[in-house]
C-alpha cells in the first residue's frame, strides 16, 4: 500500500466520518434529552435525503432551501414524535414501570413506519443520488485529491458543530436544554419546563439527522433502506464518545469514518460493513465509558 | 418448586399433540405451513421473551441464535448425514454455549449498552451468514435437505408438523416448569429490582447469564424447527426484520406471560396472510403495518393483549405491575 493511497483513504474518511458524527449527535442528544435510544435514527437521516431531493426535483429550490427544508421538516416529524407518542406511552405508564424498553420500541415502530411510508411513494422505487452542489475541478491538498463536494461536506459538519457548541455553551435555551438532561428534576424544580424542552431537544436532534441526510444523499446512494447501515455506525460513533459527551462523539465519528477505510484498503471491502460491529463490541467490552470518558458513571438514579 | 404445573395445565398441550399427528391426515397442506411457521415462531418468541419478559434484559442477539441454529443443524445433516434428533440438540446446545459467552461481558452492561452490544453482535452474526459462503451459502443460501427423525424422513410441512408440534409442545412445557422453578423466579426478581434480588441473595449476574443461555437454546431449538419444513436458508430470514417481527409477537401479546406470547405470535403470524386476501398489493405496506402495530399497541396496551385482558378480569393493587404468570 502506497502512503498515497494511505493519505487518500484516510482524507475521504474524514470526509464520511464527519457525516457520521452528525447523525451520532443526533442519537446522543435525544440520549441525553429523554434517556432513549433512537432506533429511528437512521430513518430520520434517510426522509431527510428524500425531503432534499424532493425539494431539489420536484420544487426546483436552490440548494441552500433543501438543507433548511429537510431540517424544518425533519424538526417538525421529530417534535410530533415525541409528543404523541412518546409522552402517551409515558402518561400510560404505571408509577415506577420501566418505560424505557417501551419507548425503544416506539423508535423501532417509527423506523418501520418511516421506511414504509417512504416506499409508497412510487419516486423512492428507483435508487437515485442527490446531485451535487459544488462543482468545479478537484483541488489538491498536500498528495490528497479533494471534490469541491467532500469539502462542502467536512465545512457545512464543522459549522453545524460549531453552531451546536455556541448553542449549548452560550444561549440561555441551550444551557437550559443542558440542565434538563443532567437532571430532569432539578430542571423542573428550578421552572423549566421540562416536556418542552425534550420536545425542543428531539426536533433539534431530528434537524440534524435530517441535514446529514441531505448531506450524505450526495456521496450515497439514496434508497429507503439505506439508513440501516449510517445508523449503526451512528451507534459506533455515539458508543465511541460514551454516549454522553459531544466532543467525544466528534472524534469518534471521524475515527470511525477513518477506520472503515482503512480496513477496507489493508483487510477486504467486505470487511466494511463489519466494522461497526466489532468496534462497538470492542469498546462495550473494554471501554464502556467511552474514548474521553472517565470514571465510569453507572447509571444516574 | 413454588407451585408446581399441575395436570390441567398440561392437557392442552396434550391436545395440541395429539393435534399434530392427527391434522396432518386431512388438512390442506397449505394451512399445515402456516401452522409450521407459527410453531416455529412460537419457540424462537417465547425463548426471546425469557430473556426480555421474564429477566428484563433487553437484548436483540435473538436472531443470531435462530441463525445458528438452523445452520448447524442443517449443515450436520448436510456433511456427516446427522440425523435430526441428535443435530438439532447439538446445534441449540452451541446456539446456548454462544449465548453464555455473550452473555458474560454483555451482562456487565445495562439496559441501552446490552441492547447495542447485542444488536451488534447479531448485525456481526447477520454478516458471517452472509459472507462465510463456502459454509453457508451466502446470500445465495443453504439448500436444505431432507431431515431423518427417528427413522422418518421429513423433508415437507406434512410431515414435518407432527415433529414441530411435539417440539413446541415441549418448549411449551419446559416453560411452565421453568417458570414456577426457584431459577424463574429469580429471574422475575431480577427484573424487578436487581438490587432487591441481589439483597436476597440472589446471584444477579448467574441468573442472567443463565436465562441468556436458555433463550438462546430456545432459539436454536426454532432454528432446528427451520430446517424441518424449509427447503431453503438464506441470511435474511436471520436478520432484523426476523428481530423486529419477534419483538412485536411479544410486545403485541404481552411481555412475559406464556399466554399473551402465544397470542401475539398467533396474531403476527397470521397477518401476512390476512393482508394478501385484503390488500392487493401487501408487501409495500407491510412495513408501515407492523409499525404502527408496534406504536400503537406499545402505546395503548404497554402490557399487551393478555396484559389488558388480565388488568380487566383482574382488580389489584396498582402498585404492582407484574401479572399473574400462567
Amino acid at each position: 500500500m502506497s502512503s498515497m493511497a494511505l493519505y487518500q483513504s484516510i482524507a475521504s474518511g474524514i470526509v464520511s466520518g464527519c457525516v457520521y458524527a452528525l447523525v451520532a449527535l443526533s442519537v446522543v442528544l435525544i440520549f441525553k434529552a429523554s434517556d432513549v435510544v433512537n432506533f429511528a435514527g437512521g430513518e430520520f437521516v434517510m426522509l431527510g435525503a428524500f425531503a432534499g431531493l424532493g425539494a431539489l426535483t420536484f420544487l426546483e429550490v436552490p440548494y441552500f432551501l433543501a438543507y433548511a427544508i429537510a431540517a424544518v421538516a425533519l424538526f417538525f416529524l421529530g417534535a410530533i414524535f415525541n409528543k404523541v407518542v412518546l409522552e402517551g406511552v409515558l402518561k400510560r405508564a404505571k408509577h415506577g414501570q420501566r418505560t424505557l424498553v417501551a419507548m425503544v420500541i416506539a423508535t423501532l415502530g417509527l423506523s418501520y413506519v418511516i421506511k414504509g411510508g417512504v416506499r409508497l411513494f412510487s419516486f423512492t422505487e428507483e435508487v437515485r443520488r442527490l446531485p451535487s452542489a459544488f462543482s468545479g475541478p478537484p483541488i489538491f491538498i498536500g498528495p490528497v485529491v479533494m471534490q469541491w463536494q467532500d469539502i462542502a461536506i467536512v465545512s457545512i459538519s464543522l459549522a453545524l458543530m460549531l453552531a451546536l457548541y455556541i448553542f449549548f455553551q452560550k444561549t440561555l435555551t441551550g444551557k437550559v436544554l443542558r440542565a434538563t438532561s443532567q437532571n430532569p428534576r432539578a430542571a423542573a424544580l428550578v421552572g423549566i419546563p421540562v416536556q418542552l424542552m425534550q420536545l425542543y431537544s428531539w426536533g433539534l436532534a431530528c434537524a440534524i439527522a435530517g441535514v446529514s441526510g441531505v448531506l450524505i444523499g450526495a456521496k450515497l446512494p439514496v434508497s429507503p433502506d439505506f439508513g440501516g447501515p449510517i445508523m449503526l455506525l451512528a451507534f459506533a460513533a455515539a458508543i465511541i464518545g460514551g454516549f454522553t459527551s459531544l466532543p467525544g462523539v466528534v472524534i469518534g465519528g471521524i475515527l470511525l469514518g477513518i477506520i472503515q477505510n482503512l480496513v477496507g484498503i489493508t483487510i477486504s471491502s467486505t470487511a466494511i460493513a463489519v466494522t461497526p460491529f466489532v468496534v462497538i463490541m470492542l469498546v462495550l467490552v473494554f471501554r464502556p465509558q467511552g474514548l474521553l470518558g472517565g470514571r465510569h458513571r453507572i447509571k444516574k438514579v | 418448586m413454588y407451585g408446581s404445573v399441575s395436570l390441567r395445565q398440561l392437557l392442552p398441550l396434550l391436545a395440541l399433540l395429539v393435534g399434530g399427528f392427527v391434522l396432518p391426515m386431512f388438512t390442506n397442506e397449505y394451512y399445515l405451513y402456516l401452522g409450521n411457521v407459527l410453531m416455529m415462531y412460537a419457540v424462537l418468541a417465547i425463548g426471546l421473551d425469557i430473556l426480555m419478559g421474564w429477566a428484563g434484559q433487553f437484548a436483540f442477539a435473538h436472531t443470531a441464535f435462530f441463525g445458528l441454529g438452523c445452520y448447524t443443524t442443517a449443515l450436520l445433516n448436510i456433511k456427516w448425514g446427522i440425523p435430526f434428533m441428535v443435530g438439532m440438540p447439538m446445534a441449540a446446545l452451541l446456539a446456548g454455549a454462544v449465548g453464555v459467552l455473550v452473555a458474560i461481558p454483555a451482562t456487565r452492561m445495562r439496559d441501552i449498552y446490552l441492547a447495542l452490544a447485542t444488536f451488534a453482535f447479531a448485525e456481526g452474526m447477520f454478516w458471517v451468514f452472509n459472507t462465510w459462503e463456502p459454509v453457508t451459502g451466502g446470500s445465495t443460501g443453504l439448500r436444505i435437505i431432507s431431515s431423518n427423525v427417528l427413522g422418518f424422513k421429513v423433508s415437507n410441512d406434512v410431515t414435518a408438523f407432527p415433529v414441530s408440534m411435539a417440539l413446541m409442545c415441549l418448549m411449551i412445557a419446559a416453560a411452565m416448569y421453568l417458570s414456577k422453578s426457584r431459577l424463574g423466579r429469580e429471574m422475575s426478581a431480577v427484573r424487578d429490582s436487581e438490587h432487591v434480588a441481589m439483597s436476597c441473595g440472589i446471584d444477579v449476574r448467574r441468573t442472567k447469564v443463565i436465562a441468556f443461555g436458555i433463550s438462546a437454546i430456545y432459539a436454536g431449538v426454532a432454528g432446528g424447527m427451520f430446517t424441518l419444513a424449509q427447503s431453503f436458508a438464506s441470511p435474511e430470514q436471520f436478520g432484523f426484520n426476523t428481530a423486529i417481527l419477534v419483538l412485536t409477537m411479544i410486545v403485541v401479546g404481552g411481555m412475559g406471560t406464556l399466554p399473551g406470547v402465544l397470542i401475539g405470535v398467533l396474531i403476527l403470524s397470521m397477518l401476512p396472510e390476512v393482508l394478501r386476501t385484503t390488500m392487493r398489493s401487501y408487501q409495500i405496506w407491510q412495513e408501515l403495518v407492523y409499525g404502527l402495530i408496534l406504536i400503537l399497541s406499545i402505546m395503548f396496551m404497554p402490557r399487551g393483549i393478555w396484559g389488558s385482558l388480565a388488568g380487566y378480569f383482574v382488580t389489584r393493587d396498582s402498585s404492582t405491575s407484574t401479572v399473574k404468570r400462567l
